[in-house]
């Protein structure tokens, strides 16, 4: 018994040291999607003063906001602030509050969704959220992972209220010819669409053990330590886990198996989506992003229909470091040698 | 003991590379330019089936395939399959005629050593390796030149949609043929040989035979073709026009860390090709392979043998799907 008390301790310890509240500048915020679910938005004004559009920034799968704002050090969000930039982060619907499609009050428990509801009421909601309490006309958009693929859904369907966007790491195909091509469609049709795995309660469970193994699937599928540091890992474990919903994996891993990525009724083929696209595009890549590996990304670039423009983040293109998946908005070096880049994109194409 | 360590690892190489039956012999391109063909004879003489010939890419020679008796070509061989290296114009021991170009290697070279190869074995095809830039030349070739000649085809890295991959290919290509100085300018392992997997002796061993300058109508055929995308071939088509015209059943390797040939650049073989049965195979640490590979680290690393060599020859050796 005494062990098991010793070891709780050490363990919220641990959890504790990794703990990090957003700061008093965040404004909390929460729009209400047309189909019931109340969204999570943080916003941070610019300083000293707007200088241009405001920014949305887009977490990918298994996290939130904190994605794009995990401390001072880490976070795409104050970086953007404190260039002129008013920035917004979301989180999607998970961490949101079901009320249901008649606008209740009381919270009902949360339904099942899929990629098909992030693109058409989680986007759109923010967006002219966004645009509404701003007043500006038009605003620009960063979407890291899935973050990309559902602007690439909402910029297929128009894109209304984006003025330029830029895309880190977002695959869309999938079906490169490894073992997981047919093993993860396989293992994620086995599973009930009702359900979501349990990440936000087993990601911080990991932490103790994360020192302990070197080059672990964890740092193998999401970064590269040379550029992220264990410790924001164990902070994003802590703040930043979500759980994934089963519809939405099932809908990403045919990406595995086809290399299609469609809406759940099979009608809509978001990569083909892509061509119709006039909004200009930033598409970023990680050299040594083994989730979504480059040429996964660059499926993405190619089916645009541009303007468009193509970066890949690596030695060979005077990165220090390779850079791996959660290292586009995580990196130690992401606000010299990424972040810039972007902002002079957005401001290249600001009209 | 370093001394006796390094003693014995050379002797055991130098066992290795003799062991090796290995003949060299001349094969003269349409135009007079002598290519340099190497045949590995396996004891058991072949087995009935089909003859390897392996290409190294645009700026290397056999040192990709066979280097100091290790690598692909003397793998293939002790495992029954013979096995042929070329070295066409620019490389090894080939002739380097002043003003070479890329579309010589489609229209002279790549045909003169598979007929070569196909005397040797009268009657049936031959199965193809090849790399880089120099595979996506050879790949061109196959609905034209090597019409009916070549059975199937494992291309490592084959630069199908290539682009500019870097400033500092840019720039080594852009001083016309001097692809060379990325040793002395210390850019090798950059381009080349960015893995772990690679250890230093032969990361030095491969420095000292490659990359080798191309000369400068070749760089700028290679410059251009990466600057556009496409490469216009001698007589009025482009690469792009034959590929789409490929039809073989083919293996694409796709090595992570590529820095010369990016993956991204290969990968949309299968899409270029549509008559072709294109399987990938990514090389990458998550699947928990050696290394996610370099454009040299695929055919010289320490994995190479488990990762990219096992695969390679299961898929030489595989039965005949019906289309």
């Amino acid at each position: 018994m005494r062990w098991a008390w010793t070891a709780a301790l050490l363990f919220s310890g641990c959890f504790g040291a990794y703990r990090e509240p957003l700061p008093k500048e965040a404004e909390l915020h929460h729009p209400r999607t047309p189909d019931g679910w109340e969204l999570e938005m943080v916003r941070y004004a610019a300083r000293p003063e707007a200088k241009g559009r405001p920014v949305l920034l887009c977490h990918g799968i298994n996290t939130n906001g904190r994605n794009m704002d995990l401390d001072a050090r880490h976070s795409v969000a104050r970086w953007f602030a404190a260039h002129g930039r008013e920035a917004w982060t979301i989180s999607l619907r998970p961490v949101g509050t079901y009320y249901g499609k008649e606008g209740g009050k009381t919270p009902l428990s949360k339904p099942t969704y899929g990629l098909d509801e992030l693109v058409e009421q989680d986007i759109p909601t923010a967006v002219d959220y966004v645009r509404k309490v701003t007043g500006a006309p038009q605003i620009d958009y960063v979407g890291h992972s899935l973050g990309g693929i559902v602007v690439y859904g909402y910029l297929g369907r128009g894109g209304q209220g984006i003025g330029s966007a830029v895309i880190l790491g977002s695959p869309m195909r999938l079906d490169f010819g490894g073992p997981a091509d047919q093993l993860l469609p396989q293992i994620a049709g086995m599973l009930s669409v009702d359900w979501a795995i349990p990440l936000k309660a087993l990601s911080p469970l990991g932490i103790p053990m994360a020192d302990l193994v070197p080059e672990n699937a964890q740092e193998l599928l999401l970064f590269n330590p040379e550029n992220t540091t264990q410790e924001s890992m164990k902070k994003l474990a802590m703040e930043g886990a979500e759980d994934v919903s089963i519809d939405l994996l099932q809908q990403l891993a045919r990406m595995f198996k086809s290399g299609e990525l469609k809406s759940r009724d099979g009608t809509r083929d978001y990569r083909l989506a892509l061509g119709s696209v006039t909004t200009p595009v930033l598409v970023v890549a990680g050299k040594r992003d083994r989730l979504a590996t480059v040429p996964a990304v660059k499926a993405g670039y190619l089916a645009l229909g541009g303007p468009k423009e193509w970066k890949l983040m690596g030695v060979e293109n005077g990165a220090r470091a390779d850079y791996g998946h959660m290292d586009l908005v995580l990196g130690e070096r992401a606000d010299t040698e990424l972040w810039p880049a972007m902002l002079d994109f957005f401001e290249r194409h600001a009209r | 003991m370093k001394v006796l360590l390094a003693l014995l690892v050379v002797a055991a190489t130098a066992a290795r590379a003799e062991d090796l039956k290995v003949s060299r012999r001349k094969v003269v391109s349409r135009d007079g330019a002598a290519l340099a063909l190497y045949r590995y004879a396996p004891e058991s003489g072949g087995g009935g089936r089909p003859a390897v010939l392996l290409v190294p890419d645009l700026g290397f020679g056999r040192e990709t395939y066979d280097l100091a008796g290790e690598g692909l070509a003397p793998f293939l061989q002790r495992h029954g399959r013979d096995t042929y290296v070329a070295e066409l114009r620019g490389q090894g021991n080939a002739d380097a005629p002043a003003a070479w170009s890329l579309s010589e290697w489609t229209t002279l070279d790549l045909p003169a050593v598979v007929e070569a190869v196909q005397k040797a074995h009268p009657g049936g095809p031959v199965d193809l390796v090849v790399h880089g830039y120099g595979g996506a030349l050879a790949v061109a070739a196959a609905p034209k030149e090597l019409a009916g000649k070549i059975r199937r085809v494992i291309a490592f890295s084959p630069a199908a949609a290539p682009e500019v991959p870097n400033e500092i290919a840019r720039k080594l290509l852009s001083t016309p043929g001097t692809l060379a100085r990325a040793v002395p300018e210390r850019q090798f392992e950059l381009l080349f040989a960015r893995d772990a997997s690679i250890h230093g002796d032969t990361r030095a061993l491969l420095e000292k035979e490659a990359p080798r300058d191309l000369g400068p109508a070749a760089a700028k055929d290679l410059l251009g073709w990466m600057e556009k995308g496409d490469l216009p071939l001698g007589d009025g088509s482009t690469v792009k026009d034959r590929i789409g015209a490929y039809d073989r059943t083919t293996l694409v390797i796709l090595p992570l860390l590529d820095n010369w040939a990016h993956a991204e650049f290969a990968e949309p073989l299968r899409a270029m090709a549509p008559r072709a049965r294109v399987k990938l195979r990514t090389l990458s640490k998550l699947y928990l392979e050696a290394d996610d590979y370099s454009h040299l680290g695929m055919l010289v690393g320490r994995g190479a043998v488990k990762d990219a060599f096992v695969p390679a020859l299961a898929f030489l050796d595989a039965p005949e799907v019906a289309p």
